[in-house]
């Protein structure tokens, strides 16, 4: 990618209403949630599927000109992020017929999603492009990981209010609005086994695809440590499960925290140290 | 529209003196009959709940009026020495209509938003189908208040939320478990309040419910009433704590029939599972310390009451939207009552047209063909039906008010030479 992308009137147009769509879609899940407005409640979901749908679009038109394989950038991990949570909540919403919790999930998308398009806007040179099927599904499970890393600690988040507000006889608006804790928690269970599963993918296929290249990562790459941190952490709520019981309300606790460190971590990373786990180009 | 409504409530007289007005089905036929017989009423149905005994009558005499009718109730029932008409409510007209609409959608009732009163108005209006009392008026005022009631349901939020402590226990288990069909539940007592938390659990789908009670008889005779046939002897039910993920208790003791230990113990079992203990008893069945444990929720008839007082708000707070709907619905009921005023002059119109076209084919008959008199008759048909057209729209066009409803029925008759109506029915 380079910077013929600016010139491409399209491209332009589509990094300026992507973000405006993901706002757009997130005030209506954010309105009939807070206020149960009927025009809100009737074309949010349709607002969802064209958001995903443009965004789909754009990063096909954006890999285009490099055969539609991805680049290692921080816009382009902020878009995949944000396509990624779109979509799993949307698989959510379909599957468990829960509308409920959407504001929350795509308002994250939306930050992601703004950051991507702010960051693609002001500094459009895009990241080196992997060759190989190892690194290409490196690159996707991380950021599958990620998605799953969030919405975990994101509905680990509502599993709080809620058990809150029940503990503490508020029942208020959340106590209306929100799913069962039951729900909640199924949701938080399902974020974790997809977030391990992801994160051990993305650690084998990340050291298959380093034996069979020549260059050297640096093993003291933050991101590299925060990543072991993280699947480690995960098996060992996974374990626990299987083993002692789930004590969902500690468990929430612990994803918020992983939530925010991994979050905090890309973000900083992504801005002061936008590299490939140190490698050199 | 001259129909009338009195009657007594919960917010015009206590209890005792509702008592003694209310009329049982039975009662409310004989009493319609009656009241038509007498010639006292054109159309009349009576609501009698719990909360209430309302009449709704059309007069069949000038003299029936309120008071009238408040009189005539009391005399039936015989209760002059208890009751007086200032314990009684009176309507006349659209006022009438508009209570009637509060009543069926269920905002004039003493728990706001409850769902049985349009059941017990549909109720009313089939016993004065069955005594043949309920004519145009009153069906067409029913109807209405059926319409206006389901589109409070539908359109409002005026019926949602708990309102009673069992089904704020419902609402609150369900809002910790998806689906109570997968849930065991455990009822200690089998009293009043332990059935009636069974019943509404039972509703919601929870199938498998345990009984225990002091007296196993009782215990038994409720599993077979809810079809589930589960009962633990009350002695030894504490050992099975650990299998339940909802439990109510309902029991009178003096000491708390539920203590920490025991419930420490069942969670230890249950591998933290999540557990939801509802105590309706008072005093309370369930040691308060047991609500501090590890994924247990324990609540009691105070935190519940929480939940109630919060629906309450939000019903109070859908009053509006209720009132706009029952606006609406009563200016399309005083268009309706207007257009039986003109009705008569319709029919009058459409008459002397047809007698005319009559008379002018009958010139005919012998002149032209079969056929051709049936063309000239179609012909004559279609040009009627569009001469009268726009007189017709006229008349039943709205109103601003029922009084300018005379004028045009008189400049109608007057431009089409009608004969003089008896009378103008206001």
């Amino acid at each position: 990618m380079d910077n013929t992308m600016l010139d491409n009137t399209l491209l332009l147009l589509l990094i300026q209403l992507i973000p405006l769509l993901y706002i757009l879609s997130t005030g209506l899940y954010g309105a009939d949630f807070f206020r149960g407005t009927s025009f809100a409640k009737t074309y949010k979901q349709p607002a969802l599927i064209i958001t995903i749908v443009t965004h789909v679009a754009f990063i096909g038109f954006l890999t285009a000109p490099e055969g539609y394989r991805l680049n290692y950038s921080s816009s382009m991990i902020m878009n995949m992020v944000a396509l990624t949570l779109g979509v799993v909540y949307m698989f959510i919403e379909f599957s468990t017929k829960t509308d409920k919790t959407g504001f929350f999930v795509l308002s994250f998308a939306t930050g992601a999603q703004v950051l991507a398009s702010f960051i693609l806007s002001t500094s459009p040179e895009g990241g080196r492009v992997f060759s190989g099927i190892g690194i290409g599904i490196h690159l996707f499970s991380a950021i599958f990981s990620l998605s799953a890393i969030a919405i975990a600690g994101l509905y680990s988040f509502l599993y709080i209010l809620l058990f809150r507000q029940i503990k503490n006889n508020s029942f208020g608006f959340l106590f209306e609005n929100l799913p069962s804790l039951e729900v909640l928690e199924e949701l938080i269970k399902h974020a974790v086994a997809f977030g391990f599963l992801f994160l051990t993918i993305t650690i084998l296929a990340g050291v298959i695809g380093t034996t069979q290249s020549s260059k050297v990562i640096n093993l003291f790459d933050p991101k590299l440590i925060a990543l072991l941190i993280m699947w480690l952490l995960y098996g060992v709520i996974l374990f626990i499960r299987r083993l002692f019981g789930w004590d969902t309300i500690h468990t929430a606790y612990l994803l918020i925290a992983l939530f925010a460190c991994i979050t905090g971590l890309v973000v900083l990373m992504s801005i002061f140290s936008p590299t490939f786990h140190g490698m050199s180009f | 529209m001259n129909i009338i409504s009195v009657g007594v409530n919960h917010k015009t007289a206590p209890i005792e003196i509702r008592e003694r007005v209310s009329l049982s089905e039975v009662q409310a036929k004989d009493f319609l009959t009656n009241l038509i017989d007498d010639s006292i009423a054109q159309e009349a149905m009576v609501l009698s709940t719990c909360n209430r005994t309302e009449l709704y009558v059309v007069p069949g005499m000038p003299e029936v009026n309120g008071n009238y009718l408040k009189d005539y109730l009391i005399s039936y029932r015989n209760v002059r020495n208890e009751v007086r008409p200032e314990h009684f409510f009176n309507r006349f007209g659209g006022n009438t209509a508009r209570h009637l609409f509060e009543v069926a959608s269920a905002i004039d009732s003493l728990i706001l938003g409850e769902g049985q009163i349009l059941g017990q108005v549909k109720d009313a209006y089939r016993v004065a189908v069955e005594t043949q009392s309920a004519g145009i008026l009153l069906t067409r005022l029913c109807h209405t208040a059926f319409s206006v009631a389901k589109k409070v349901k539908t359109k409002t939020r005026i019926m949602e939320g708990a309102v009673s402590v069992s089904y704020a226990a419902v609402e609150l288990a369900q809002k910790i478990f998806s689906n109570l069909s997968m849930k065991k539940i455990l009822l200690v007592g089998a009293g009043e309040t332990g059935e009636l938390a069974a019943k509404h659990m039972f509703q919601k789908n929870a199938r498998n419910i345990v009984i225990t009670n002091r007296t196993l008889s009782k215990a038994e005779a409720l599993a077979e009433e809810l079809g589930t046939n589960q009962v633990l002897p009350f002695e030894t039910y504490k050992e099975h704590l650990h299998e339940f993920d909802i439990i109510i208790t309902a029991v009178s003791t003096k000491d708390y029939a539920l203590k920490e230990p025991e419930l420490q113990k069942s969670m230890q079992q249950r591998r933290l599972k999540p557990v939801i203990i509802l105590d309706l008893g008072l005093p309370r069945n369930v040691d308060p310390e047991i609500g501090k444990l590890k994924n247990m929720f324990l609540k009691d008839i105070d935190d519940l009451k929480h939940i109630i007082d919060k629906n309450l708000e939000m019903r109070r707070a859908e009053l509006p939207k209720v009132q706009q709907i029952i606006d609406e619905e009563l200016a399309g009921f005083g268009q309706w009552i207007n257009t039986l005023k003109v009705r008569p002059t319709i029919v009058d119109l459409q008459s002397k047209f047809l007698e005319i076209k009559e008379k002018e084919l009958e010139r005919f008959r012998y002149k032209v063909s079969e056929e051709e008199l049936r063309r000239m008759e179609r012909l004559s048909d279609r040009i009627l039906k569009k001469i009268l057209h726009h007189p017709i729209k006229m008349l039943k066009a709205p109103v601003d008010t029922a009084d300018s409803i005379p004028s045009k029925v008189n400049l109608v008759r007057n431009i089409f030479d009608l004969e003089e109506q008896n009378q103008l029915k206001s």
